[in-house]
Parts: structure tokens; C-alpha cells; sequence
């Protein structure tokens, strides 16, 4: 992921709005994935309030009910899950904190690794070179088992579930800030605030910072993804958030003994996990063809592609 | 060169030293293990003699020096729960993981160049879309899950491959389509995208109006130029590879050090744990060194 | 592109093996067992470990003498007959003309040797543990006569005999093997990271068993497992999730001596008052928590299954009434009870089939009976803190998942761990009741089970320490090429001398 550099020079203004939507009803792929994040997004914040309280709600006898019935009400339509609590109000809640989890945890690792950037590009003393080395090390290993030897170390809590996933996914901002802070600091205008005397903090906060941030939100736009699949993952071997609280990939895990025989349990949080981070990644991939300049016309062109 | 490695390699022990500190440390923040190697009704004196004897009622930072200190004799350990040298147990593990990493690599890095170039060439055709929605979804798919779905429609459902286990080529099937899913993905993105902005520069422009094949230019000069960021990004996604095989292999029961790493981190056979990550790290640093040589042979402006 | 050829051909390759991929057993006499687990070691002295047991108990390595199923009753195995000479002494004859794999003879000797490797303390030896504090010590008195002493009168020292496995006297003293040498009727033929191989041992003593070669698998996913032997990719599986056991041709339900319960820790308020204890268990939905494990189970009232010398077949599990326990913590809380006081129920994870979910669902009917109940779900690591002496300090008001597995046909496994002060994971501190558990442990025949008996009635109705829950069914899958059934011991062993080939 580390290849995506910034194809966004700045966020566009206002007026650029409409031709990007123009642009995106020519990309239905991308439509759809806008549409339904939204939705997503509506159900995650409306949802709990509407629906949280059913799912805790147990229904011994109704375990593992099937999908596709309204006999028991519009929630269990996809069915209900091994102790009988409805999937629909699971996949809500689950939401909350599936997304919930990953935006801070992208939103931390993006501060965190872009102050680090700032100061290892900036900055020749020694820490610049210790805060390389700890990245150093954090890249040079798989991050799910560092994470993993973290949760086992520390209990697998939300609060540690979120600075794991931050602190691996630090390095990606850190080397990229760098880097583009390297190419910056050598700027005219750099220079030229230095020669008037601003200080190192001035300069870096005021003019490098500003420059170097729709980079990291790039990134972190795909990095949302990465992180939903990667506390799916350690939820997956038994590391995530705990019960009584889940994610999605709690819930897949929950269901995983089933699928021979309950496979809705396990299916339809899968499924959610795929499109959320299917629409993400769909979405961030239009969005660098939109930026692109010499890709864009394709976004507007009417015209068929020419051979 | 040679300095230039030296000076990478030098890098990398400071990295793995610190790495095998940290992960020490944080192991044995967990305290004293003992009782997760006894059975469960054993008495406190069988716990405790059981601690002393494998010096885990020392203070961490001796069990530290101990451990550095045999470290540079060589000695890696003894696993508690299986008796024999923690090394042993992790080099034996090594190469299952190799193998799968190495194969499912090499398809999904020659399958996205292919799938990756021809998507290029006419980009926003049908062959374009369906790539990209394809590797997109690779590429977003939870690996887990893809593994147990895969295993219930065609081990059991279909009874075409096996369910798990090492063995003929047929074992090897669906791990390492799994495996290779999400590299595949994202391969295909960057090989797509680099190439377009290849076949639009000038030179090919150039090969164009002299008139060459399309296919010559596509994979004779654009993929060239295009094949270093390829590399790079390969690389990256081979050393995160293992995240995948840990998934893959506690599934597949495969016998590689993915798993044997979760297992022992589970277990708390702290020997193991060291032993597994140094290896790896190791692995990955020899991976790294490796790229940056295929750096320098693709393109001849970089001199080291 | 040498490289991208290469892989050409492999893919190809790949394909070419889809349609052709046969995985048939070589031999029809060899049969492939998968585990749950990968044994850690294969230290005979480490059988009571279920993936270590089920190994090489009763097919490497054999003990003086075996547990009846049925029974709970010792039955002769290497040693034909015992009587007690005194109060510490048992007199033990040592059957004759039985040979060690490795060509040895088993002499009285031999036995004082593995005797001596597993209580000396050279060595780490898990099977130790159901000695508990007792020290033992054996001497011969002939070439198959044995004495084998105690430090404090012993009743059911036959009984504790069955998990000395009888080793060859050239295996190590100071340090665990992975090769070991018994005198079963089938011998380690290899042992690597992805299986364990037995061949049979011609040389054996007793009947000549069907299976000629067995080798061992592993696979944590019991759906997985269930698929192998289903595809016959593998012959037998134990212990699969109840939902796995679909199929009645093939699926064989067992009690598996487990008993499972919540220990309530009864030095901490509120916990401290039976009153709350008692709404603990009557405030669960009974009928519906049974749902997560099938009706086979059996609720339970003790901590021993039936069967289990102690066990008291007319001791009442508690029933499920709501309205009472709501009563119970009204009173309490009259009564100046802290009842609001959260109380922590620690689960641990994958301890049994449905566990986390069964936790999940009995903190909600808590909840609902108006008791401040909080789960926190821990990995065995954390878990094992709580479940052993010395508890964690600050712990607070704590339930605790967990699950007793006594196969040993006796109630001295059970009853002074759980309700004795000096009890490993005992929160009963009662001077009177430590007595009685003494007196019965010292106890023999009709008195010892009545001792046992009373002492179970009491921690159901007086003391209530914890919530029993169920006496377990385990779920195995056997093949259709093998006539062979499950048993209460199937948890710790799979003896393959028992299992017989069809047609």
C-alpha cells in the first residue's frame, strides 16, 4: 500500500462537486459502493438506537433460526444466530463497533505516524534515527503476529485492540510523511520562511504539515479497509473484542462451527465485511482516477474507449 | 554494493535485536507460565519447582541476560511443551511455510501482470471492469473466511480436494489460492495502474509510430519500465504474507511457522516465540536484500 | 522468463490433479485418528494430557492397572493381583512373561524404576498430580513381587496405580523423552510436526489387536475434523461440536465424565452470602440453556458424573425458578447485602463446545433476575490465575467457567480440590467440613461412599460453592470401516486393541 502516492494536489473546492458527481453516476461500480456506504453509515448511526436493545436479547428456542422467513418479525429476515438473538440487529450494533474500531484506529496511527514523519523528516538529530529504527522494526515484521503477541500480552480490550492496529499500521504513514517532507524542506518556499526567520515548528506545522495531509488521507482511506479486515482477522483467531461485545468478524468466528448447518450465521457478516471494504476500496480507486488528471476524461468521456 | 549491504545488514540486526527485546518483554509481562504446562489439579510445589526448574521465578531482566547470553553461544532454547530445541522446531516449520509463500507468490505475481497488462491496454473495456472488480474483491475478502467456505463447498460438498493436510498437489490447491487471493488484488491495481501511465509516455508513442506489435510494446516496453514499483509493492506484500499463512495455515493444518508461532504464543513456549520471530525476521531481511538487487538489475540507473 | 514457465507448468500440474486426486488408505489394516490438538510431547509420564493420552495410553504404554469404565472399579492390567499388607503398604504381583518393545523384561524392578522416574522429582511428570501431596515410594520383594508405600494411609492406591505407565528401565530418569518404550500392544514407529505413527508390537502379551498401523492427525476446526472422516480422509475423530454430529450412522454420543459448573467465590461480598448464591442458581433458565448442548446431557447436581464412586444419584440438581431467586435477593439486600455490587463472571475461551455462548446467555438471565453480572471472557493463560491458589488479589466478586473431568472411579479426585480449605481451587474455608473430607478420604468401602455422599449433599445445599451445570456429552465420529464405540475413558485414551475392522 505504501506505492499510493498523492495523486490529490488539494481537496477540490466547492464548485468541483458537481462535475464529481457527474463523474460518478458514469462509474456504477462506484455508485453503488458510495450508496451503500452511506446506508452503512445511516444504519450504523440510526440503527442502535432503533434496534440495539433486540440484539442482546436471547432466544434459546429459536436458535439458529433460518433466513428468508418474516414469520418472527422483519429482524430475523436473516435469520438468527446461535442463541436465538436476530442478525439484523447484530450486524447494526456490530457495525458501530466494527467501524467504529477501525476509524480510530486509522485516525491514531495517521496522527501518530504523521508527527513521527514530520519530525524524522525534518529533524537530523539522533531521534530521527530511533523513530526510523522502531518503524524499522515494526514493517520488518507480520503485523498480526506482533498484534497477536501484544492482545496475549496485554487481554484482548477495545482500548488494546485499537492501539495495536494503530501502532502497526503507523510506519505506513511515517515513511510516506517522510519521505514527502524530505522533497518538501528542500522547496523555495521553505526557504524562504526559514530565511525570514519562522521557526523549525512554525514551518513544519504551517507550511509542510498542510501539503503532506491529503497524501495520508489517501492512504488512510485504504487503510480503513485494511483495518476492518485485519480485526476481523485477530477476532477470527480469538483476540478481538471480547463478549459480550463483537465485531463482524467476531461474528463470523461465532458462527464458523456452523456453516455445515447454520451458514447465515457466519455468511452474512462475512458478506458485510467483503462489500464494506469491497465499497472502500472500490470508492478510493475512483477517486485516484478522478484526481489523476491524465485518467479523468475517462470519468467524463461519453465516448467509447478508443482502440 | 557490498558496503551498501553491509550497511543494510547492520540496520536489520539493530531491527531484529530490538524486536526480539520488545517481543521478550512483552511475553514476559504475562508472568510466570508454569501452570499452563501443568495439568490443571497440580499442587503450588509442582508449580513452583516446575518455575525454577525453567528459571521463570527469575527476575525478567536475568532471564534476559541469560537469554542474550546463550543467544551468542548459539543456544535458542529449549520448547517447554515439546523437549527438544526451540530452533529445531522452528527451522523444521520454515520451509512448509516457504513453499506455500513462494508458489502462491509467483501465481499471483505472474497472474496480475498478465490480468494487469491486458487490463491496461484498454482501460474501462469489459475485460478492464470485470479485473478490477475481480482483484478488488480479492483483495477486500476476509481470508478466513474465504479458507472454511472454500473447504465446506469443495472438500466437503463436492468432495473434489482434500479438507486439510499436507500431501499430493491436490492438498496444495486451495491454501495457496487463498493465500495468493489478496496479493493477486492488489497486484493487479498497481500493475494496471503503472502500465497506464506507461503506455501513455512518450516512448511508446515513439514504438507505436514505428510501428511495432502491440503485444511487443505491451509486454516488451511498457511492462519493463512498469515492473519496478511492481516489485516493490511484491515485496511488501510477500513479507505480509505470513499474516495470511497464519490464517491459512491454522485452517489447512498446515505445519508451517505461521502456525506454529500462534500456537506458541498461545501456549506461552516462550523459546518458540523467539526462535519463530528470528527466523522470520531473518527471512524477510534476506527477502528485502534480495529486491533491492532485482532493483538494480532492472534498472541500470540504480548504482548502490 | 524461466520463472514464469516454471510456474506455468505447475498450474497446469494443479489442474491436472483435481480430477485425479485420490486419497485412499494405502493398507486396509491401518486406520488414521484425527485429534483435536497436536500432542505437545509424547512423555508417557504426561498421559493425563487428553492429546498425549490418547496416543499412547493402553497402545504404547500400559499401567499396573486400568479403570473399568462401567465400574469405576481398578481392573488387573501389568500387575494380576494387589492386597494391602498395612495401613501404608499394598503388596502388588506383577504379571509374568510380559516384554518391553525394546526386548527388556518387565520385572518388579522395572516397575520400581518408572515408579521411581515419575515420583522422584528428577523430572517434571504431569501424571503426578492425581497423587496431589502424596509421597510414594516402591520397593521389590521378588522378580514380580512389589511393595509400593505411602506417606499416609491409602484406600484406593490400585486405583491411583493406573496412571503409572510402565516404562522401559533404560528410558531416562532426568528428563522427558519423546520416543518412549512401553510394553503395549503397539510401538512408536515416527513422530514429526505433522503426525505420529504406531505399528503393532508383535511381541505383546496379551490378544493380537486387528489394526496393524495406526498414525495420528490433527485439526483444531471440529468441522474440519468431522469432514475428514466423513470423506475418508480419516477413520475416527473425537470430540466434535454437537452440531457437527449430524449423522447417527457415524456420530456416537458419550458421556465423557466432564462436568461442568461456575465456581462462586464465596469470600467476596455479595457472593459471601448463600442467599445470593442460591439466586445464582435458581435464577437460570435451565431448559433453555440446555438447548446449546443438546438434550443428551445431563444436568448436573455434583461435581463427579454417575458412576464415580461418591456419586449421589438422588441429589437434586436445582431447579430453574425465577420468582424465588428474585425473592432470595430481595431478602439479601433487607438484609443489608451489598447486592448491587458487581460481580465478575470470568469465561474462558473454547474451554467446551457452546462455552462462550452458554456464558453469554447466563449473564443476560442474571441480569434479568436484577444481579450486576459482567463477563469477561479470558484466554487460558489469564483464566488459569483465577482457577488456581493463590487468587489474584484484586479480584472482586468472581464466578468462574469451568469444567471437572473425574474418570478415575473415585470422588478423592474431585472433592478435596473443591471443597477442602487447602483445595486448589477451593473458596471454602471451613474447619469442620476439612475434617469430614478428611475422614472420607482416609475411609474404605460402604463408609468412604457415604462420606462422599454427604459431603456432596452438603456443598449442594448448605454451602453452594458453585453451579453445577451439566454432566457432558462428548460427540465422536467413527468411520464405517470400524466397529468400535466411544466410553466414558474416551477423553483419555483410545485404545486401538479395541477397535475392530468391518468386513
Amino acid at each position: 500500500m505504501t506505492v499510493i502516492t498523492s495523486d490529490i494536489a488539494a481537496p477540490p473546492p466547492a464548485g468541483k462537486l458537481l462535475i464529481m458527481w457527474r463523474c460518478l453516476k458514469r462509474d456504477k461500480l462506484a455508485l453503488f459502493a458510495a450508496i451503500f456506504l452511506l446506508a452503512l453509515a445511516i444504519a450504523t448511526i440510526a440503527g442502535p438506537p432503533l434496534i440495539g436493545d433486540l440484539a442482546a436479547k436471547l432466544g434459546l428456542r429459536q436458535r439458529n433460526l433460518a433466513p428468508f422467513s418474516f414469520q418472527h418479525g422483519w429482524v430475523y429476515f436473516l435469520g438468527a444466530d446461535t442463541l436465538g438473538r436476530p442478525i439484523i440487529a447484530r450486524l447494526v450494533v456490530g457495525a458501530q463497533n466494527t467501524l467504529g474500531i477501525a476509524f480510530v484506529a486509522v485516525l491514531c496511527s495517521m496522527l501518530t505516524g504523521g508527527i513521527l514523519g514530520l519530525i524524522a523528516g525534518y529533524s537530523e538529530r539522533w531521534y530521527s534515527q530511533v523513530i526510523q529504527r522502531l518503524a524499522d522494526i515494526v514493517m520488518s515484521f507480520p503485523s498480526l503476529l506482533l498484534a497477536l503477541i501484544v492482545l496475549y500480552t496485554l487481554g484482548p480490550s477495545i482500548t488494546n485492540l485499537v492501539i495495536v492496529l494503530a501502532c502497526t499500521r503507523m510506519p505506513i504513514y511515517l515513511r510516506t510523511t517522510r519521505a514527502e517532507v524530505l522533497e518538501l524542506r528542500e522547496r523555495m518556499f521553505v526557504s524562504a520562511a526559514k530565511s525570514m526567520g519562522a521557526g523549525s515548528f512554525r514551518i513544519v506545522l504551517r507550511h509542510i504539515a498542510p501539503l503532506v495531509l491529503p497524501t495520508l488521507l489517501t492512504i488512510a482511506a485504504l487503510d480503513f479497509a485494511t483495518v476492518i479486515l485485519a480485526e476481523s482477522s485477530l477476532s477470527f483467531l480469538g483476540l478481538g473484542i471480547q463478549p459480550p461485545d463483537f465485531t463482524w468478524g467476531a461474528m463470523v468466528a461465532n458462527g464458523r462451527g456452523y456453516l455445515a448447518n447454520a451458514w447465515w450465521i457466519s455468511f452474512w457478516p462475512g458478506l458485510v465485511i467483503l462489500l464494506t471494504t469491497l465499497s472502500l476500496n472500490l470508492l478510493s480507486s475512483w477517486a485516484r482516477t478522478f484526481a489523476d488528471p491524465q485518467q479523468r476524461w475517462r470519468l467524463q468521456s461519453l465516448r467509447k474507449t478508443p482502440r | 554494493m557490498l558496503s551498501y549491504i553491509g550497511k543494510r545488514a547492520s540496520h536489520s540486526v539493530i531491527s531484529v535485536i530490538g524486536l526480539l527485546a520488545l517481543v521478550f518483554f512483552l511475553t514476559r509481562l504475562t508472568g510466570d507460565p508454569s501452570s499452563l504446562f501443568l495439568p490443571l489439579d497440580s499442587t503450588l510445589e509442582a508449580r513452583q519447582a516446575f518455575a525454577k526448574l525453567h528459571g521463570f521465578d527469575q527476575p525478567i531482566h536475568w532471564q534476559f541476560l541469560d537469554y542474550l547470553r546463550d543467544l551468542i553461544n548459539l543456544d535458542f532454547g529449549q520448547s517447554v511443551r515439546q523437549n527438544r530445541s526451540a530452533m529445531e522446531i522452528a527451522l523444521e516449520a520454515f520451509p512448509q511455510t516457504l513453499k506455500l509463500a513462494f508458489v502462491a507468490m509467483a501465481l499471483a505475481f505472474t497472474l496480475a501482470l498478465v490480468a494487469g497488462s491486458i487490463a491496461a491496454t484498454r482501460p474501462g473495456g469489459l475485460f478492464d471492469r470485470t479485473v478490477s472488480l475481480v482483484s478488488l474483491t480479492g483483495a477486500s475478502a476476509p481470508d478466513f473466511w474465504i479458507a472454511i467456505v472454500g473447504i465446506l463447498v469443495f472438500a466437503v460438498s463436492f468432495d473434489l480436494l482434500p479438507t486439510s493436510g499436507t500431501g499430493g498437489i491436490s492438498y496444495w490447491i486451495m491454501p495457496i489460492f487463498v493465500l495468493a487471493l489478496r496479493p493477486f488484488g492488489l497486484l493487479v491495481q498497481v500493475v494496471r495502474g503503472t502500465m497506464l501511465g506507461a503506455l501513455s509516455a512518450p516512448y511508446i508513442k515513439t514504438a507505436r509510430a514505428k510501428g511495432l506489435h502491440r503485444k511487443e510494446i505491451v509486454f516488451g516496453h511498457a511492462l519493463r519500465n512498469s515492473l519496478l514499483p511492481v516489485i516493490t509493492v511484491a515485496g511488501d506484500l510477500t513479507a505480509g504474507l505470513v499474516n495470511g499463512a497464519v490464517i491459512v495455515e491454522s485452517v489447512f493444518g498446515w505445519p508451517g511457522i505461521g502456525k506454529l508461532m500462534i500456537d506458541a504464543i498461545i501456549q506461552r513456549d516462550f523459546a518458540v516465540v523467539q526462535s519463530t520471530i528470528l527466523v522470520t525476521a531473518t527471512a524477510i531481511f534476506i527477502l528485502n536484500i534480495c529486491i533491492d538487487l532485482l532493483y538494480a538489475v532492472l534498472d541500470p540507473r540504480i548504482r548502490y | 522468463m524461466g520463472k514464469t514457465s516454471k510456474i506455468t507448468i505447475f498450474a497446469a500440474a494443479l489442474m491436472a490433479s483435481v480430477s485425479g486426486a485420490a486419497y485412499a488408505q494405502d493398507a486396509s489394516k491401518a486406520i488414521k485418528i484425527v485429534l483435536p490438538e497436536q500432542p505437545a510431547n509424547l512423555e508417557p509420564c504426561g498421559t493425563i494430557i487428553t492429546n498425549v493420552g490418547q496416543i499412547l495410553s493402553q497402545n504404547v504404554t500400559e499401567a499396573l492397572t486400568v479403570i473399568d469404565a462401567k465400574t469405576g472399579l481398578p481392573q488387573p492390567k501389568l500387575a494380576t493381583e494387589w492386597n494391602r499388607v498395612d495401613d501404608n503398604t499394598w503388596r502388588i504381583k506383577i504379571r509374568p512373561g510380559v516384554k518391553f518393545q525394546d526386548g527388556k523384561d518387565l520385572t518388579a524392578e522395572a516397575v520400581a524404576f518408572s515408579i521411581k522416574r515419575m515420583a522422584g522429582g528428577t523430572m517434571t511428570c504431569n501424571n503426578m498430580a492425581k497423587f496431589g501431596d502424596r509421597k510414594i515410594e516402591a520397593t521389590p520383594v521378588d522378580a514380580l513381587t512389589l511393595d509400593v508405600k505411602s506417606d499416609r494411609p491409602e484406600p484406593i492406591m490400585p486405583t491411583l496405580l493406573s496412571v503409572v505407565m510402565v516404562v522401559s528401565p533404560d528410558t531416562p530418569v532426568d528428563k522427558p523423552v519423546n520416543n518412549p518404550v512401553g510394553t503395549g500392544p503397539f510401538k512408536l514407529a515416527s513422530f514429526d510436526t505433522q503426525s505420529v505413527a504406531l505399528e503393532r508390537f508383535d511381541g505383546y502379551w496379551g490378544a493380537k489387536p486387528a489394526i496393524e498401523k495406526a498414525s495420528y492427525v490433527w485439526r483444531s476446526e471440529s468441522s474440519i475434523r468431522a469432514a475428514m472422516v466423513e470423506t475418508g480422509e480419516a477413520d475416527l475423530t473425537p470430540s466434535i461440536a454437537i452440531q457437527d454430529a449430524a449423522n447417527p450412522e457415524t456420530d456416537f454420543a458419550y458421556l465423557n465424565s466432564e462436568t461442568t459448573a461456575i465456581r462462586i467465590d464465596t469470600a467476596k461480598p455479595p457472593l459471601n452470602d448463600p442467599r445470593i448464591r442460591k439466586a445464582l442458581n435458581l435464577a437460570i433458565d435451565w431448559e433453555g440453556l440446555t438447548q446449546l448442548f443438546g438434550n443428551d446431557v445431563k444436568r448436573a447436581s455434583q461435581m463427579v458424573v454417575p458412576g464415580i464412586n461418591g456419586h449421589d444419584e438422588t441429589l437434586k440438581p436445582w431447579e430453574s425458578d425465577p420468582a424465588k431467586a428474585a425473592a432470595l435477593v430481595a431478602e439479601a439486600k433487607a438484609a443489608g447485602v451489598p447486592v448491587e455490587t458487581e460481580i465478575t463472571l470470568i469465561g474462558r475461551n473454547g474451554i467446551y463446545p457452546n462455552g462462550g455462548e452458554a456464558m453469554e446467555a447466563m449473564t443476560a438471565m442474571w441480569q434479568e433476575a436484577g444481579l450486576n453480572v459482567k463477563l469477561t471472557m479470558l484466554d487460558v493463560a489469564d483464566w488459569i490465575r483465577y482457577l488456581q491458589k493463590p487468587y489474584p488479589e484484586e479480584r472482586g466478586a468472581t464466578l468462574l467457567q469451568m469444567q471437572h473431568d473425574n474418570n478415575k472411579g473415585d470422588a478423592a479426585f474431585t472433592i478435596p480440590i473443591f471443597y477442602r480449605s487447602t483445595g486448589q481451587y477451593s473458596t471454602v474455608s471451613d474447619p469442620a467440613l476439612d475434617t469430614e473430607v478428611d475422614t472420607a478420604l482416609a475411609a474404605s468401602g460402604e463408609d468412604r461412599t457415604k462420606a462422599f455422599q454427604t459431603i456432596f449433599a452438603k456443598a449442594r445445599n448448605d454451602v453452594v460453592s458453585d453451579i453445577p451445570m451439566y454432566h457432558m456429552i462428548g460427540y465422536t465420529r467413527v468411520g464405517k470401516r470400524l466397529d468400535w464405540r466411544p466410553d466414558i475413558t474416551t477423553n483419555s485414551e483410545i485404545p486401538l486393541a479395541n477397535i475392530q475392522l468391518k468386513n
